[in-house]
């Protein structure tokens, strides 16, 4: 799409991926407010739908993070619900998903990143935040930085090769394979799109318990 | 070209990122789970509400079967009761009918015995009153001047073993009086003679005597002196059964 939408707004460039990302946020904006704007105690089958989606993503969450599932709640169902959508999106013609972009995991990538040590330090106060990468010695310093930097790193790649080579691949397939083969490929695209939003917000879950929690949990030093 | 970095991208797509946490913070999580929170609360309360109804139910029950029970005893205990009054009363009402019937019965007892006794009266009073008749009949047609002469010797022979009391009354008579005597026959002479001299010897005073015949008298005689009448006929006889047959009625 980049090829197709790409303008300068000075010095902003807006390419093809910001204005998926728009589109899908205003598709899920229309979304949230149109079955959120009559809730009742005796639901709806949309508002069932959304009910169901929301607790299971809350039970996931306050599965792993018991006690501050709730505030990390927003940003791990959101990273859920986006990139599941948006990983979808290539299945439409013409259009291309946004993760498909290095640029874009990246930017969640570090946004998780940001996120663990802000809730972190939040949660514990950042003494204890920063306590925790010298647990148990401080010879684990180094490791605990690089692990840091890695995960991040490989939460934007994965996520960005697993989506690339799954779009080239269903474009070569077609290229090759004519019409019919591509079905089971799409049908490749929608389970591999779904696992890796799913890997994604869990590994980002997963993340922000461990920062939110660690000392929590730890029994006391004698 | 995905594969190259774009700073601006970069940045577009974390505020973009951002922002769609907001919205959906806004639009979403909250009032979907808002929505949770109060089917919750609402759910807890109804089975709150629920276990408490339950709960009084439960106890109503068992005030229910508690009352049951008592119900029971009372009831068991006003039948015994009942059952009480129905033998007392049924025994006063049997000792009140037996009372009744002997009081019945001695009524019974006493009417037939009335009965009885007029029967046996009437019985009575009829024999006498036959009597009376058939002794009429059979004096009447036995009766004779011998019968008479009979009676006037028995007579006479009676005038002389009078009692005392009477004869000090004959004596204490004043005016001389007149003694008349009736008969069925005519009386002899000898006869006459034998009463003057009895009446002689029992009054001092110089006596008149009457004769006369009655054959009403069938036989005998019948003496009047003064106050005193002396009754020595058949007729006079015969008069009693039918007085006695009187006293009856």
């Amino acid at each position: 799409m980049e090829h197709e939408f790409p303008f300068n707004l000075d010095s902003i460039h807006i390419n093809g991926s910001v204005m998926t990302t728009w589109a899908i946020m205003l598709m899920l904006a229309l979304v949230a407010w149109l079955s959120t704007r009559r809730l009742s105690l005796l639901p709806t089958p949309l508002q069932t739908l959304m009910e169901s989606i929301v607790t299971i993503m809350d039970e996931s969450i306050l599965a792993v993070a018991p006690e501050n599932g709730r505030r990390i709640l927003p940003l791990i169902a959101t990273l859920w619900i986006f990139l599941t959508v948006a990983n979808l999106v290539s299945l439409i013609p013409t259009l291309h998903s946004p993760t498909r972009d290095l640029s874009v995991t990246s930017a969640l990538a570090i946004l998780v990143f940001l996120s663990v040590h802000w809730f972190g330090i939040k949660t514990q106060g950042i003494k204890k935040h920063l306590h925790h990468y010298i647990t148990p010695s401080p010879i684990l310093l180094p490791f605990h930085i690089i692990s840091e930097f890695t995960r991040t790193l490989a939460l934007a790649i994965r996520l960005f090769g697993n989506m690339m080579s799954l779009e080239t691949a269903a474009m070569l397939v077609l290229l090759v394979a004519g019409f019919l083969a591509p079905i089971p490929i799409l049908m490749l695209h929608i389970i591999e799109a779904l696992v890796q939003a799913y890997i994604f917000g869990t590994l980002a879950l997963i993340y922000l318990a461990s920062a939110i929690q660690t000392q929590q949990h730890q029994p006391p030093l004698e | 070209m995905s594969m190259e970095f774009d700073f601006s991208t970069f940045i577009l797509e974390m505020l973009n990122f951002l922002v769609l946490v907001w919205i959906l913070q806004r639009l979403f999580y909250k009032p979907l789970l808002a929505t949770i929170a109060q089917r919750k609360l609402h759910i807890e309360d109804t089975l709150a509400k629920a276990q408490s109804v339950q709960q009084e139910a439960e106890t109503q029950r068992e005030l229910y079967e508690n009352r049951q029970k008592l119900w029971e005893q009372e009831k068991q205990i006003a039948l015994v009761a009942l059952h009480q009054d129905l033998d007392t009363e049924r025994r006063a009402q049997f000792d009140l009918l037996q009372k009744e019937l002997e009081q019945e019965r001695q009524r019974n007892q006493a009417n037939l015995s009335r009965q009885q006794h007029e029967f046996e009266q009437h019985a009575q009073q009829l024999a006498l009153k036959n009597a009376a008749r058939f002794a009429h009949i059979l004096v009447q047609h036995t009766a004779s001047a011998e019968l008479e002469t009979k009676l006037v010797q028995f007579l006479v022979e009676q005038l002389k073993t009078l009692p005392d009391t009477l004869n000090a009354s004959f004596q204490r008579l004043q005016n001389p009086p007149v003694v008349n005597i009736s008969s069925a026959f005519p009386l002899d002479a000898i006869y006459r003679q034998q009463l003057a001299d009895c009446f002689s010897t029992l009054i001092v005073l110089p006596l008149t005597f009457h004769y006369a015949e009655e054959a009403m008298l069938l036989a005998g005689l019948r003496i009047e002196l003064g106050s005193w009448v002396l009754q020595a006929n058949l007729q006079h006889e015969l008069s009693g059964f039918a007085e006695l047959a009187h006293d009856f009625e």
